[in-house]
């Protein structure tokens, strides 16, 4: 197939299948607390709606970049999808991604003026410790593997059997890092924090907050296929598409049954988890 | 066909379902869901489009694979996407007699 029209598909069943997966995340959430819920594709329309609605720009705004900084975050996100499922390129290339996330969540917040983004930015920096696992994480799959490269990483479980099974403990901080990025109720999302509105996005109006959502959705999908790609192996698409539905479900019911953590826990709690695994993982790398 | 465009006309499949399940929902229905009845019509959406999706190699001659199961998946969803708690012992009752029409045509055969 065409490239151009390979990185095309990928971002857009990227975007539809993140955005579904969202609407899932939502509706299991609500049965597990008892609730009818919405609709499965409410967070898909919720995305499509805000495309028709008025683009509002605060006088507080730090123009250019209050615009720019929700292209740069869909451009990271379409660029992780050309690493990933279009290219299989480089771990290393992925996880810097990752890091300007940060830097985008961060940034998304003070350059709208409003006192809840400002909060959700210093929040981004502060949590910003808590992805000392994602940093971990590569060592370890290093360590095991010898390699950054995606497709070399899917050919060694092929010949070697899923690193779900070998290194358990990185997989467990990967698991918290997806964790820590859901969107409805997460306990670790702490620049989304209900206490803070919507968080760093709350003074995006209209196209922008639309873009932002796709990018999150896509965000999404990525982080899940990193998951599977990773920790167990090349999957047929149909395998990824079960595979991320049963993690989503697993995150849906973590959200629902925990309460949202403080900062000053939340990071405490994924640094902890970070240190079993990074000490247990090499343990289980050398000794066993 | 490629395997991801087949991929994606099954994801578009369930969104346009849906999106129509939830329309004509909502038309049809104007009170939340307190009765809890079957709904006849939707019971039959939901039996054709999970038979097809499971069972599509029983007409697998007629009509390529794809196509069924993008035709099943579009059926299913009109009935999951209904206003929230419509559908939902009618998409039940659709994936077992589906089901146990598979372990017959595969297991019992």
């Amino acid at each position: 197939m065409n490239l151009m029209a390979n990185i095309l598909l990928n971002v857009l069943v990227a975007f539809l299948v993140g955005s579904v997966l969202f609407g899932l995340q939502r509706k299991i959430i609500a049965r597990i607390q008892m609730r009818p819920g919405p609709p499965i594709i409410q967070h898909l329309l919720h995305t499509l709606k805000f495309f028709i609605k008025e683009t509002v720009i605060p006088k507080t705004a730090a123009m250019p970049f209050y615009i720019a900084i929700t292209v740069i975050l869909c451009s990271i996100w379409v660029a992780a999808v050309i690493v990933g499922p279009v290219s299989e390129g480089s771990l290393l290339i992925l996880f810097a991604i990752f890091a300007i996330h940060k830097i985008v969540e961060h940034n998304a917040g003070s350059s709208s003026g409003s006192p809840y983004g400002k909060l959700s930015c210093v929040r981004a920096v502060f949590s910003a410790a808590a992805e000392v696992p994602l940093f971990a994480v590569l060592l370890i799959i290093y360590l095991q593997t010898g390699t950054m490269n995606l497709a070399d990483i899917i050919a060694y479980q092929g010949t070697n059997g899923a690193l779900l099974f070998s290194i358990p403990l990185a997989a467990m901080m990967f698991f918290v890092l997806i964790l820590s990025k859901a969107y409805y109720y997460s306990p670790l999302n702490i620049t989304m924090g209900k206490d803070l509105v919507s968080g760093f996005e709350t003074e995006h109006f209209g196209m922008l907050r639309g873009f932002i959502m796709i990018s999150e959705s896509i965000a999404w999908y990525m982080l899940l296929w990193i998951f599977l790609t990773v920790f167990v192996g090349g999957l047929t698409p149909i395998g990824y598409l079960a595979g991320m539905i049963i993690i989503t479900a697993l995150v849906s019911l973590i959200d629902a049954v925990t309460p949202i953590l403080n900062p000053n826990h939340s990071v405490m709690t994924q640094v902890t988890l970070a240190f079993v695994g990074i000490v247990g993982s090499v343990l289980m790398i050398f000794y066993l | 066909m490629d395997i991801q465009i087949i991929y994606l006309l099954y994801v578009l499949a369930f969104i346009i379902g849906s999106i129509t399940g939830l329309v004509l929902s909502y038309k049809k229905y104007t009170e939340p869901f307190v009765r809890k009845n079957i709904d006849l019509a939707a019971l039959i959406l939901a039996l054709i489009g999970w038979i097809l999706t499971i069972n599509y190699s029983l007409i697998e001659t007629l009509i390529p694979y794809y196509a069924t199961i993008t035709i099943g998946i579009f059926l299913i969803a009109m009935v999951i996407g209904m206003r929230p708690g419509y559908g939902r012992f009618e998409t039940v009752i659709g994936f077992a007699v589906a089901g146990i029409i598979w372990i017959i045509r595969t297991v019992l055969t």
